[in-house]
């Protein structure tokens, strides 16, 4: 047994937790019975960790969704049935839940309910930067904000005692730094909720038809008033009014999340903090009227530090205009702060600087500066993904003509990386398959489109979109990798594995009847193992000559996985080593194939596989020409 | 424990323990009755990506990250994710290197040159003359297990007693994060890396 996770220590114990699992603990604390998510990096590690607690706190109803529509639908059925829930994501997959979030908003909550969102200024490992705050103002739903670990527990915990007052769902926004950050927190009491749970049957809350809706949208417009006014009081918002005399105009800064925490961290540097009147934002939206009215009040000069929008900014603004005070009070943000990434921590020292007039200087940079060369990320060693790719390059090869190969989010997304260069789009989940219907009504026969995804992005929001294809005949070619597995964002299992996130036995989804209920022809269906490379090329040549919607499984376990399963079972992995004789140093298996474990011997110009990270999926004998390669014998 | 803010930053490759060695770090600061901060890199980066990961802690300390030429004490476990990271040093900062350079795949394919460990040193030697190339890689080999470079490491960075916390606290968090049965390893490892600092502590100036 091993040491058991610091989310489950007593009350009262201080401990270090990852803004996501002091999310969890919070979540825990709150006694939430219901979490549902979908995986997507940084938000993945708060269900993770619920599960991982599961076994002390058998009462949690968790899982991980197909997708995070569904998600949050089941997180709401929760709601709606009187127990406290959660449903956790990252920004994009917000967009997916929308749907449902935007008039659940008008039903509002029943038992308390959290949406969380974890955003990713920067990109870290996202397909855009989106700043989900918004979605709060468009659906009419509070906005909490944590800045570091201990208050994303205690505002979680507490969220949800709000989401009951006022009926209201929470959105609560976090940012990688704080998702995958770390810091100090003390743990509190877990709640044990008593009260009767179940469905209520009141239709006129439930059944979102334009009469109710319409009554419902006049209530959620007095709710958001409310809380609007609770803001003033909110106990995260928290207004300190300098009292000390400066020279120069009185300046005020306001921020919020991880930015407010840098903020006082480059205050405290310069030992100005007691200079200037703060006003911290634990809930962005909606803003505090009174607070704000006060801090102007009291200041010349604002500076609003946040990342992405300008979202606290503006409503300043507006205020300042309501008030009369836009004249009088200047209010400075993306004038001064990028609108785009994470701000450094240097940043908020030269804008502090560069405000109140103080001395920063930078570190002088070397004179002559040496060049690293990026380490971009890459397939593993022994990937699946790396051999589907290969044969798709040699099939393109070998026809004499271009693919279009719409794909989309999942480690395959590395492919599009020098050498495989082996994909041409990517948007959205399940995005491959719809472009690609699209694309095939414009692209010549000479083309051939293909749609390529992974197992959990087919199942997340691929489906509809093949259905299309068969229903309106679009020509495509569906490739879904299959390597049962969730790998990008840490191997959680999905509907292809059949085994449940508390490792409880579910029930296992198969791939290829699915296709076939899509309506895919049988005769346009075909399995091969991706790692069989000889069979891959001459199949999928096939697959891509025939007409119609056609769908590909090239089908082998995530190697991580794969190299996991032969340790528990004590097996050694195949060892795969270059005949020194016969490699000629044409470097194929290095400029085309690009295995990490690969590398050449510049001393020597043959290859040779380093064995520490080989995983023996012998791909590479099949790929040199000079037959070099081989399977030790043992 | 009048300590304001100590930063230190771990960078290397994915897979070599620097988040573990953070979060060995983190845990003894709070033991130490500190403050705690740390920001580390998940997802895309751990495909053979770079991994940095910061730690600060003290009595004044709010946000994870560090400002450039901030940073008390930079660890690298790859030696060239060192260069990659200069700007957090300041003329002070202990730079302790493992002199083993891993050269990413992607250099084959572009034919371009890739830093070697000379040309690191003297480009470091440029902002900070604490400078220390140690052999940790042949150091957790002889020991028996790679793993234990990162453990390795601590124990140097222990020696040279530039980390305000006490010893026997983070013996006490290497061995809560350390599965049982490489217990024994790492603490043979943590004695060998102590051994190093103390020889370094000489030389810092």
């Amino acid at each position: 047994m091993s040491v058991p996770h610091f989310a489950v220590s007593s009350p009262g114990s201080h401990v270090i937790l990852l803004g996501n699992e002091a999310i969890a603990r919070g979540i825990l604390e709150a006694g939430v019975i219901i979490g549902a998510g979908y995986p997507g990096t940084p938000s993945s590690e708060i269900l993770s960790t619920l599960a991982e607690i599961y076994p002390y706190f058998s009462h949690l109803k968790i899982e991980w969704s197909v997708n995070e529509k569904v998600a949050f639908e089941v997180a709401y059925g929760g709601s709606m049935s009187n127990v406290r829930s959660v449903v956790c994501m990252k920004h994009v997959g917000v967009n997916v839940a929308s749907d449902a979030f935007m008039t659940a908003s008008y039903a509002g909550a029943r038992g308390g309910m959290v949406l969380v969102s974890a955003d990713d200024p920067n990109c870290y490992s996202s397909q855009n930067e989106q700043d989900n705050r918004y979605f709060g103002l468009q659906a009419l739903v509070p906005v909490f904000e944590p800045s570091n670990p201990q208050e994303a527990k205690d505002m979680i915990k507490y969220a949800f005692d709000f989401s009951e007052n006022f009926q209201s769902i929470v959105l609560f926004r976090t940012t990688t730094r704080l998702n995958h950050g770390r810091g100090d927190v003390v743990l509190g009491d877990i709640e044990e909720i008593k009260r009767d749970y179940g469905f209520d049957w009141d239709r006129s809350r439930w059944v979102c038809l334009p009469s109710h809706s319409r009554v419902l949208r006049l209530r959620l417009l007095e709710k958001i008033k409310e809380i609007s006014e609770f803001a003033n009081r909110f106990p995260y918002n928290t207004l300190k009014i300098s009292k000390k005399k400066i020279k120069g105009p009185r300046i005020g800064f306001v921020s919020a999340g991880v930015p407010y925490a840098h903020l006082i961290d480059a205050l405290n540097y310069f030992g100005v903090k007691e200079e200037v009147s703060i006003l911290k934002l634990g809930m962005v939206y909606p803003p505090p009227r009174e607070l704000i009215k006060k801090l102007f009040s009291s200041v010349d000069k604002i500076l609003v530090v946040e990342e992405l929008e300008p979202f606290i900014e503006n409503m300043l603004k507006q205020i300042a205009y309501d008030e009369g005070l836009s004249k009088e009070i200047e209010i400075h943000g993306k004038d001064i702060f990028p609108q785009n990434g994470e701000f450094s921590a240097e940043l908020y020292l030269e804008n502090v600087a560069h405000l109140m007039d103080l001395e920063y200087d930078s570190i002088p940079v070397p004179d002559k500066l040496i060049i690293t060369p990026p380490r971009l990320p890459i397939l593993c060693p022994g990937c699946s993904h790396r051999a589907s790719f290969y044969a798709i390059k040699q099939v393109e090869k070998k026809l004499k003509t271009k693919f279009v190969n719409s794909s989309d989010i999942g480690c395959y997304t590395l492919a599009v990386y020098k050498p495989l260069e082996g994909l041409d789009t990517e948007i959205c989940m399940g995005g491959s398959i719809g472009l690609a219907n699209g694309i095939s009504k414009i692209q010549p026969k000479e083309n051939p489109v293909l749609a390529i995804l992974g197992d959990s992005t087919f199942f997340h929001s691929g489906i509809p979109a093949l259905i299309n294809a068969v229903y309106n005949q679009n020509n495509i070619l569906v490739m879904i990798l299959d390597n049962r597995s969730t790998s990008m964002t840490g191997f959680q299992n999905n509907p292809g594995t059949g085994i449940k996130i508390t490792k409880e036995l579910g029930k296992k989804v198969s791939i290829e009847d699915l296709v076939q209920g899509c309506g895919v022809s049988p005769e346009n269906i075909w399995i091969e193992d991706s790692n069989n490379l000889p069979k891959m090329i001459e199949k999928l040549e096939e697959a891509v000559k025939a007409e119609g919607v056609r769908v590909f499984i090239s089908r082998h376990t995530c190697s991580l996985l794969e190299l996991n399963e032969y340790k528990s079972k004590q097996i050694t992995p195949p060892i795969v080593k270059v005949d020194p004789e016969k490699c000629k140093g044409c470097l194929i298996c290095i400029n085309k194939f690009g295995c990490p474990s690969i590398i050449f011997n510049e001393d020597e110009k043959k290859a040779i596989i380093d064995q520490e990270s080989c995983s023996g999926c012998k791909v590479c004998i099949d790929i040199c020409i000079h037959n070099a390669i081989y399977e030790e014998e043992e | 424990m009048e300590l304001k803010s100590f930063n230190l930053l771990i960078v290397g490759m994915g897979g070599q323990g620097v988040i573990r060695a953070v979060q060995i770090l983190a845990w003894a600061a709070l033991l130490d009755n500190y403050k705690v901060r740390t920001a580390e890199t998940h997802g895309m980066a751990q495909r053979g990506g770079s991994v940095s990961s910061f730690l600060r802690f003290g009595n004044e300390v709010e946000g994870p990250l560090i400002p450039s030429g901030n940073s008390q004490v930079i660890i690298a476990l790859e030696a060239s994710e060192a260069i990659r990271n200069f700007r957090y040093a300041n003329s002070k900062t202990i730079f302790l290197i493992n002199n083993k350079i891993i050269v990413p795949p992607s250099v084959h394919l572009m034919n371009i040159d890739y830093p070697e460990l000379d040309s690191i040193k003297n480009f470091l030697q440029q902002i900070s003359s604490n400078v220390f190339l140690i052999n940790g890689h042949e150091e957790a080999i002889k020991v028996g297990d790679i793993r234990t470079l990162n453990v390795y490491m601590l124990g140097v960075l222990a020696g040279s007693e530039r980390l305000p916390i006490k010893q026997e606290i983070l013996e006490n968090s290497i061995r809560r994060f350390i599965p049982k049965k490489a217990q024994t390893v790492n603490k043979i490892a943590f004695q060998n890396g102590l051994e190093k600092g103390k020889k370094i502590k000489e030389e810092i100036l």
